[in-house]
């Protein structure tokens, strides 16, 4: 075995996995204020790389494209707040299951109608030429993930612990009704978590489009592994979606370098397999254990 | 200050108040009292609006408010420190007393400097959570977490303040504490009903009592009243 190619599977698997980790986080945030996600939360990605690219396409700059392109998640996160969950959160049914899943499907028919079934190349400043460190090629795209994931995770993170809203956040994903006795609203709370779940989701397409191409179907792929991901670490885990999400991007590289590309989806399946009928809660996830 | 007429409300098709009408007046220290599934604690959530009430009136200084969230009688000046405490337990002491004043801070910056007041006034009450204001609220025992969720109702400076069975399943002499505290927020004018299975110690605070029974107020007068009723000593003081 070549260590110099382990190597080499293991980081840009690694830097795939930001990816699945960073729309882990999105269905996080809408699970801390709801215990609800979103399941179209993939067409949300593609939808906001689509309109990213049609941004770049009528001349927008990029330092434009980039806020443009997730305030349009943020809006798609609100729609579904208020079309597909709010209600069912209300009547205290699983609705929002079946809505979101829809709300994805329209999603997906209006993106083949508006922009085509075919794959689009995104442009971008960034070079994808290969630079060296320590004989280990990254391009300056599978940089600009890195980065990306973790500046709007950082960014996130603070706003949840350094402002009274972000503390008010935290308050309903602790005790609803506690929350609301302080005077927090807590459906403006889920509002609010919905819309940074739609700009992460943005996020993650703006970041993964320039290395894989914008279509319809790109995040069918990553959506289901984002899911494992959010599973296999646990729905209130925190950073433990980056450590997963890292570890089952390496784990999937590895797997279609050495067993063929076709067994690249199984390891996510069976760790999301495993994770269920082992430890449901997640492996970084709290065990639901109510103080009286 | 806090009135109730005629209270109708429960929880889906079993309606647990069936006519509720009593009232708090300003700076008085009001006692509800009863036995376990008379309503009490439903009376408070129906007044501070985590249940909607079916029919009667809530009025909070005069204004009507039944219908309205949770969240909007809470800003309109109703502090609830509910049954179980309930603080939030990731949070920090501090971070749950702010939260307290949520409906009157800025909500990005500059927050803690406008509660410092309030803040200060809170640890000066309970210098044991100025102590701990760094620790999850969650880690607390559970004296200091009754604590915690009183101090929080005073963030806001409420109006009235409704304290749910502040002593449930705390030892006797933490008992005592909270009672003390209770003592010192009525002497500092504060607003309170108080619902309470130690009967005995809440009369001795209160300056009126109601006893409720099956949904509804079954007598009600000043402690000295209560305690020379044969009724009321023989099921709730004996």
């Amino acid at each position: 075995m070549n260590l110099d190619i382990l190597a080499q599977m293991v980081v840009s698997g690694a830097l795939m996995g930001l990816i699945y980790a960073l729309i882990a986080y999105g269905f996080q945030l809408t699970y801390a204020t709801s215990k609800s996600i979103n399941f179209g939360q993939g067409e949300l990605v593609m939808l906001s790389a689509f309109f990213s690219l049609t941004l770049l396409n009528l001349g927008a700059p990029y330092w434009l494209m980039v806020p443009g392109g997730l305030l349009f998640g943020a809006v798609m996160g609100l729609i579904v707040e208020r079309a597909c969950v709010r209600l069912s959160l209300e009547q205290k049914s699983e609705g929002w299951i079946l809505l979101t899943i829809i709300f994805g499907l329209l999603g997906f028919s209006s993106a083949e109608n508006i922009w085509g079934r075919d794959d689009r190349p995104f442009p971008s400043p960034i070079s994808a030429d290969a630079l060296n460190f320590f004989g280990i090629s990254i391009t300056g795209l599978e940089i600009a993930v890195a980065l990306g994931v973790f500046l709007i995770m950082s960014i996130i993170e603070l706003f949840k612990r350094k402002t009274l809203l972000g503390k008010a956040f935290e308050a309903v994903s602790a005790d609803r009704d506690a929350a609301e006795l302080m005077g927090i609203s807590a459906t403006k709370t889920i509002m609010l978590s919905y819309g940074l779940s739609g700009m992460v989701a943005a996020m993650a397409g703006i970041l993964i489009s320039p290395i894989t191409t914008v279509g319809p179907t790109m995040a069918s792929a990553l959506i289901l592994k984002a899911f494992s991901v959010a599973v296999v670490a646990g729905l209130d885990s925190g950073f433990g979606v980056v450590i997963i999400g890292i570890f089952l991007g390496a784990l999937e590289s590895l797997t279609s370098f050495y067993l063929g590309s076709g067994w690249r989806e199984a390891p996510g399946l069976i760790l999301l397999i495993m994770a269920l009928a082992v430890r449901p809660n997640g492996v970084f996830g709290k065990a639901n254990i109510r103080k009286v | 200050m806090l009135q109730v007429e005629n209270l109708y409300a429960g929880y889906g098709s079993s309606e647990v108040l069936t006519g509720t009408t009593l009232q708090v007046k300003r700076g008085s220290v009001v006692a509800l009292i009863g036995a376990n599934g008379a309503g009490k604690t439903t009376t408070m959530r129906a007044i501070s609006g985590m249940i909607r009430p079916t029919q009667g009136r809530v009025l909070l200084d005069g204004k009507p408010v039944q219908g309205a969230s949770a969240s909007q009688i809470a800003k309109l000046g109703l502090a609830h420190s509910p049954e179980g405490r309930k603080v939030f337990g990731p949070l920090s002491v501090e971070d749950n007393l702010l939260l307290g004043a949520y409906a009157h801070l800025p909500l990005f910056f500059g927050y803690k400097g406008k509660a410092a007041t309030e803040l200060a006034k809170v640890y000066a009450l309970f210098p044991r959570l100025n102590e701990r204001k760094k620790q999850a609220a969650g880690t607390l025992s559970g004296g200091e977490q009754q604590m915690l969720a009183i101090g929080r109702a005073l963030m806001a400076n409420p109006k009235v303040i409704l304290l749910d069975e502040p002593s449930m399943g705390l030892a006797p002499v933490i008992v005592q504490e909270v009672f003390s505290i209770i003592c010192k927020l009525k002497e500092a004018g504060v607003t309170l009903l108080l619902v309470e299975q130690f009967a005995k110690s809440a009369l001795e605070i209160a300056d009126y009592a109601y006893v409720m029974e099956r949904g509804r107020i079954a007598v009600e007068g000043t402690p000295a009243e209560l305690n020379q009723n044969e009724r009321v000593i023989a099921a709730y003081l004996g």
